[in-house]
């Protein structure tokens, strides 16, 4: 039974029928293949576009207002669905920032189990990544293949923390629980068998036909223009730029560990493609050189710091001072010094940023989340006039944007 | 009498702080402390008032006049090597100063250096575009005017981006509440059904912690479900976890949890 | 000429089944519920991943498809903002009766975690819903339990007489 209302057809004042022969054509919010809600409004002569206009914010959802209106811990959840498909990778920048802030360090303990979480969400955030693209330009088989090697990193975090994909797996000053007693092995046995399983995709895509038409030399992003349109990550890489932030800038433990970062200067999907698979052979690296450092370390997990940090659990059941403090934190939360920092972390789609201005208020008064996907999102404008209808998709693809990111 | 709630600030406060709290302050240090940032400030003060300048985790902070806005970052694009601009955006001080304060925040690759430019300008102010400089900041322009409605000069698309063309209000503003005004409250009811619906639809239920299972029509009963709108306040049926009706559906063959095999090696 | 006389009495009976018009009509629609892809934010993922290798939504005749005349679910999967909440009622509207929606994920239900100026405070206030799926994400598990909650549901339902109309105007 349907029942009328006031929606009529919308157009925002374009007109359809054009005497230049120029055909507009909305694309989304709802799309397929627009992973998310991307609105474009593309300008078309006969099939090559002339004009591209990126719409978004169909997923605003508030975010900064909500961080000045919660206490600091309180957030963490909330960054979670920044990036959804990486999640640890955003509570991991945030609490970074806090943690400069108020000037902490954290247990070595919990920098390798950060570590490990980080470089298993890249992974997962990879294996999405090669799956959705593949799917948008057809090839269903890797969709299903990246799928499941993606669910036994999904069981990972799981066992870790008990949620598959808003983990809140960081906390300020450390992680809350130690990893499980089979994490290791259960790693172990998945990265053993990622070299095959990459190789399996690239078998699959690396010569084929219709991957390489809508890949080669399609959507090339020049140096220039990345630098302007203020790219990061793989985006940036791939046009010839060597930045990555956990090289040049390194937090955690990432100047210990060897890794190399793969560049290209082609900047076109190909070569985004081809670096997002050696960046997970790159992240594999890391997780094994992870895995040996994790022995020897202290049982600690939390930085000691009583005007901000909860007690340990044990202390908080066992004393009555810790238990205090930790009514207090809990109910008025953290009060960090008055200043302003920002602090930049290489997620796995670019450059995850958070400027905090803290008022020494138990609330930010300013939190501005630098998101990687609103510039990659912007650069369609430039990017997409003069290629064809079919390339649009496969540009979005390699983009590797995601929109609870974008419109935050 | 109710307790007086200032209007220009609506953002949450902190219930208690103690009367003798004095805020500790994040460390500043003088910029003479790092040759790399010592060297690019004095460029900059040889062509350009510097309000203020110091050094705060690890990252220079320029105050300058608003004016320059512009200039500047011409500047350290092209003399400085700060090739990127990977970020920018508003600061809401009207309640305590009246006035917005603006942000760059500049990358160079060269120098593995980041700075942060900051100027202030009034409530009705305009700011010049940086769109020409860096095209990053084409889209953060026009997010920081559909956040706070400063309003940027020369930008080639000045209009809302994140919020609907026909939006009221500046979100991010302190005087703004969390959980939006009226207009915000009805927006997509007024759009879609029109103002005529509101008594129909009923107002927005905005209190989270608000649980009634009794209520069957609002509230989701996992493992004991029963029909919409069902009253169950003299005591709910049994719903025991089934998968189909007792009897079996038709054509259709029921689960057998003996026949089946179970995987207990997740990676087999 | 027939010369072959089956005697249906013995062989395994006539190739016949009697039913209601009811049960046929029920059992085609129950077992190939075509969803429309509504990925709006996280949940979008967790719906994705129970259509890919491991959770298999094909098994149940769900099939995901891109276009709202091809289907007769609507999984609201994710946040539904102001700004998109127009999308979501023409979209609805072009679905094919008759038509279900399942809500999906705490934002889809009441908004969840997002209390604030931009989103809408549960789908229900846009299109009406005939599941509510808590969660936040919710497992592919529970998707796939609310999809069979919902073949149930259809097979309580009338197939020759005039849906009823839904809640909301």
């Amino acid at each position: 039974m349907q029942q009328s209302n006031r929606l009529r057809p919308f157009f925002e004042n374009i007109t359809f029928d054009r005497e230049d022969n120029e055909l507009v054509l909305n694309f989304g919010p709802q799309h397929p293949s627009a992973h998310g809600q991307l609105r474009l409004m593309l300008h078309l002569q006969q099939e090559q576009i002339t004009k591209a206009h990126p719409d978004i914010g169909y997923l605003h959802r508030g975010m900064e207002k909500m961080a000045e209106n919660m206490i600091y811990n309180e957030f963490m959840p909330t960054t979670d669905r920044m990036d959804y498909i990486a999640s640890s990778s955003n509570n991991y920048g945030f609490a970074l920032a806090v943690e400069k802030l108020i000037g902490l360090d954290v247990p070595r303990r919990a920098k390798v189990i950060r570590m490990l979480l980080l470089e298993v969400n890249r992974l997962m955030s990879h294996l999405f990544w090669l799956a959705t693209t593949a799917l948008d330009i057809g090839a269903m088989t890797v969709f299903l293949y990246a799928f499941r090697e993606r669910e036994y990193l999904m069981d990972l975090v799981e066992d870790y923390c008990g949620a598959r994909l808003t983990h809140a797996a960081i906390r300020i000053g450390g992680v809350p629980l130690d990893l499980p007693d089979n994490f290791m092995a259960d790693l172990r046995k998945f990265l053993d068998k990622l070299p095959e399983n990459i190789k399996d995709y690239e078998d699959l895509l690396d010569k084929n036909r219709v991957w390489l038409m809508r890949m080669e030399n399609v959507g090339v992003i020049s140096k220039e223009m990345a630098l302007s349109w203020g790219c990061s990550g793989i985006m940036l890489r791939a046009s010839g730029v060597e930045w990555d932030i956990r090289k040049e800038e390194p937090y955690e433990l990432y100047d210990e560990v060897e890794f190399n970062v793969p560049v290209s200067d082609k900047g076109d999907n190909y070569a985004r493609y081809k670096l997002y698979m050696a960046e997970m052979r790159e992240s594999a690296k890391i997780l094994y050189q992870v895995i040996d450092m994790y022995e020897g370390t202290s049982t600690e997990l939390m930085a000691h710091a009583p005007q901000y940090i909860s007690a340990p659990k044990l202390d908080i059941m066992t004393q009555n001072y810790a238990l205090m403090q930790h009514f207090v934190l809990v109910t008025q939360g953290m009060r960090p010094p008055v200043g302003e920092v920002y602090i930049p972390t290489e997620s796995p789609k670019g450059e995850l940023g958070y400027y905090i201005n803290s008022q020494g208020g138990p609330y930010p008064y300013r939190l501005k989340l630098r998101a990687p996907s609103f510039w990659h999102t912007g650069i369609l404008t430039d990017l997409l006039p003069g290629h064809y209808i079919p390339d649009v998709v496969s540009i979005i693809g390699t983009t590797n944007i995601v929109f609870g990111e974008v419109d935050r | 009498m109710r307790a007086y709630t200032p209007k220009d600030d609506v953002q949450k406060k902190s219930y208690y702080t103690d009367r003798f709290w004095v805020a500790p302050q994040v460390a500043k240090s003088e910029v003479s402390d790092d040759a790399v940032f010592a060297a690019d400030l004095a460029a900059i003060k040889a062509k350009f008032d510097v309000l203020d300048a110091y050094i705060q985790v690890e990252q220079m902070v320029v105050v300058i006049n608003a004016n320059d806005n512009y200039s500047v970052l011409e500047f350290l694009k092209n003399e400085c090597e700060y090739t990127q601009l990977s970020e920018m955006s508003a600061i809401d001080w009207l309640a305590t100063e009246g006035k917005f304060e603006i942000f760059y925040q500049m990358l160079s690759m060269a120098k593995r250096k980041r700075v942060r430019i900051k100027c202030k300008i009034d409530e009705k102010e305009a700011i010049q575009s940086v769109e020409k400089l860096f095209r990053s900041a084409d889209w953060s322009e026009r997010e920081m005017y559909d956040m706070f409605g400063v309003v940027v000069n020369n930008h080639p698309f000045m209009k809302r981006i994140l919020m609907p063309e026909d939006w009221e209000g500046f979100p991010l503003r302190k005087t703004y509440p969390l959980q939006g005004d009226e207009f915000a409250a009805w927006y997509e009811v007024d759009k879609i059904f029109g103002k005529e619906a509101r008594e129909i639809i009923g107002p927005e239920n905005r209190d989270p912690a608000r649980i009634d299972r009794y209520d069957t029509q609002r509230f989701s009963r996992l493992g004991h479900e029963v029909p919409f709108g069902t009253d169950i306040s003299q005591g709910e049926p049994d719903t025991p976890l089934v998968y189909q009706e007792k009897e079996g559906v038709f054509m259709v063959e029921k689960f057998d949890a003996e026949k089946s095999v179970v995987i207990s090696d997740r990676q087999r | 000429m027939a010369q072959h006389q089956v005697n249906y009495l013995k062989d395994g009976g006539l190739p016949v089944a009697l039913t209601t018009i009811d049960k046929v009509v029920n059992w085609g629609r129950s077992n190939s519920i075509w969803a429309l892809t509504y990925g709006l934010a996280c949940c979008g993922i967790e719906m994705m991943a129970s259509g890919a290798s491991r959770y298999d939504f094909d098994r149940f005749g769900t099939i995901f498809r891109a276009s709202p005349r091809q289907a007769e679910l609507m999984v609201v999967a994710g946040t539904l903002t102001k700004k998109h909440a127009e999308f979501i009622r023409r979209l609805y509207d072009q679905m094919t009766e008759p038509k279900w929606v399942i809500s999906m994920g705490s934002c889809a239900n009441t908004g969840g975690m997002f209390n604030t100026y931009a989103t809408v405070q549960g789908v229900d206030r846009v299109i009406p819903v005939d599941l509510y799926l808590p969660g936040c994400a919710p497992r592919p598990e529970t998707l796939q339990y609310a999809v069979m909650m919902l073949q149930q549901k259809i097979r309580k339902e009338s197939a020759s007489r005039a849906q009823k109309p839904k809640r909301l105007m």
